[in-house]
């Protein structure tokens, strides 16, 4: 599904990612894990066309390499980044809806994908017409999610979901990944964390990122 | 101060208010988006006038009805966003986007000072006014005042309608949400797939027009000669800095405020009407930083 090959990425002068070859396959779960400033974001970053990069990388099969950074997206990839970084002055759902219309999705399929948000993720359509910029930080990393999941129907990227979360909610974040399993069985899943405890109970596959180089780790879950 | 002085000072306020909203509204509009504060704005503004004023002229003399300038005012500001402000974005201003703000404030220094040079080999240095758009309106009488229809009615209700318009459209409209999306967090919008490219030359586009719009609006009601850009670009940031960048409301109000103060220091204390905006502008700054509405930002490192 997501491949890089010798991929290296650079941000200004500084090599932040150096030859990078990985494979995912359809419907994985993979647990990207790193220190701080390790490169977990900037790996996320860099399918989504944000930095600069040489070498590979591929969208199931597809060099998307050289797409501009805006039809990207459009080929099926969700990405939530740390921070939720909501629209503060749309309300929940439009946050959600806007990545459908922004993709010109018919509107029987920007209902259908909606409607999947809310099975995913119940709890969103009781703020569904709050302001985006009055949820709490967790509800806010929920309809972060809720919004990549717009889009991201054969890759979900979520740069550290659970960082500042309460035990709570983070429990509730764990469940509705989930529910998305059983509701979308296909889609790639990549979550970033630097603990790696907190991915253990849902990623099947751990891939630990040291100094700009991307290595399996040694004990692979069964 | 009598009572018909009063009411002169305001309406002379109103009126004048309107056109540095405008001006002002474009240029905050703009801001908000590139971030980056564009002082070539106000030679859209003078561009804007000496085309309606001198086309205007042209048509009046050709002798057809004066309120065809009316529709020329309107062709006048698309032609200075579509001619002049796509080129600037797409050929210029996207080159120095990630480059520091002092480069971005030389290049639209820069690019102002060729247009003026270029108003000037255009329609040289002899003043125009062409004020049949003013005169067609007629004059209305408020409490014993006389004053033009046109400044005291029209430009106003223009300012009004693009204030809400604007508003209308970056709430209702998918374009208008792709603009409200990248003003507030650039790389979100693009991570859902929103062509941050093109938002910024549609953003552009329309501060520009909407500065063009602003001078084909002024030019029935003053002289258009060389230097009028520079003035407007002045005001205008004192308004926008007033309401604190990237507010549109806060553009209307700040624009009223110094407006209303310009025209009253022209009446009561003349020799400080110059200076009276950017005391207002100074005022505000001293109390609040961050503008009338800004929020303050904490400085990303």
């Amino acid at each position: 599904m997501l491949e890089f090959r010798n991929t290296d990425v650079h941000i200004g002068n500084v090599p932040i990612l150096r030859g990078l070859n990985v494979k995912i396959a359809p419907s994985e779960t993979v647990a990207l894990i790193g220190r701080n400033g390790a490169g977990k974001t900037t790996t996320l970053r860099s399918v989504m066309g944000f930095t600069d990069v040489k070498g590979q990388i591929l969208i199931g099969g597809e060099d998307i390499t050289r797409m501009r950074a805006s039809r990207r997206p459009g080929l099926g990839i969700g990405y939530a980044p740390e921070d939720r970084r909501l629209f503060s002055g749309f309300t929940v759902e439009e946050n959600i809806r806007l990545p459908g219309e922004v993709a010109k999705l018919d509107p029987d399929t920007q209902a259908a994908r909606l409607d999947k948000v809310y099975r995913v993720l119940p709890e969103l359509r009781e703020m569904a017409d709050r302001p985006a910029g009055a949820v709490s930080g967790g509800q806010g990393k929920m309809v972060a999610l809720g919004r990549a999941l717009m889009l991201g129907t054969r890759l979900l990227m979520l740069d550290e979901p659970f960082q500042g979360l309460a035990p709570a909610l983070a429990q509730r974040y764990g469940e509705a990944l989930g529910r998305l399993r059983e509701v979308d069985p296909e889609v790639t899943v990549i979550v970033t964390e630097s603990n790696p405890a907190l991915l253990k109970s849902f990623a099947r596959r751990t891939l630990v990122i040291e100094r700009g180089e991307i290595a399996e780790a040694e004990h692979q879950a069964a | 101060m009598n009572l018909s002085l009063i009411l002169l000072a305001v309406f002379d306020g109103v009126s004048y208010a309107a056109l540095v909203f405008m001006v002002a509204v474009g240029l905050t509009l703009i801001f908000g988006v590139l971030r980056i504060l564009n002082v070539a704005h106000g030679s859209l503004y003078a561009i804007g006038a000496y085309l309606t004023a001198s086309i205007g002229g042209a048509v009046v003399a050709a002798g057809y009805s004066p309120i065809l300038a009316f529709p020329l005012m309107l062709i006048a500001a698309a032609l200075v966003g579509v001619l002049l402000g796509a080129p600037i974005e797409r050929l210029l201003l996207r080159r120095i986007y990630a480059k520091s703000e002092v480069l971005q404030l030389l290049v639209t220094f820069a690019v102002f000072m060729i247009l003026e040079d270029v108003q000037r080999l255009v329609w040289g240095n002899q003043p125009y006014f062409e004020s049949s758009a003013l005169q067609l309106l007629g004059n209305i009488q408020v409490f014993g005042v006389y004053y033009t229809s046109y400044q005291l009615v029209l430009l106003p209700v223009v300012a009004l309608l693009t204030l809400i318009g604007l508003r209308l459209f970056l709430r209702r409209t998918l374009t208008g949400k792709l603009i409200t999306a990248v003003t507030e967090d650039r790389e979100a919008a693009r991570s859902i797939g929103i062509d941050a490219d093109r938002v910024y030359l549609m953003t552009f586009v329309l501060g520009a027009a909407l500065a063009g719009l602003g001078g084909a609006l002024a030019s029935p009601t003053t002289s258009v000669l060389p230097g009028i850009g520079a003035e407007m670009i002045v005001l205008s940031f004192a308004v926008v800095a007033t309401a604190g960048l990237g507010r549109i409301e806060g553009a209307a109000v700040a624009a009223l405020l110094i407006g209303l103060g310009r025209s009253a220091a022209t009446y009561a204390m003349p020799e400080l009407q110059v200076l009276v905006p950017y005391l207002i502008m100074l005022a505000v700054l001293l109390v609040r930083p961050e503008g009338l509405f800004g929020t303050p930002a904490a400085r990303k490192i």
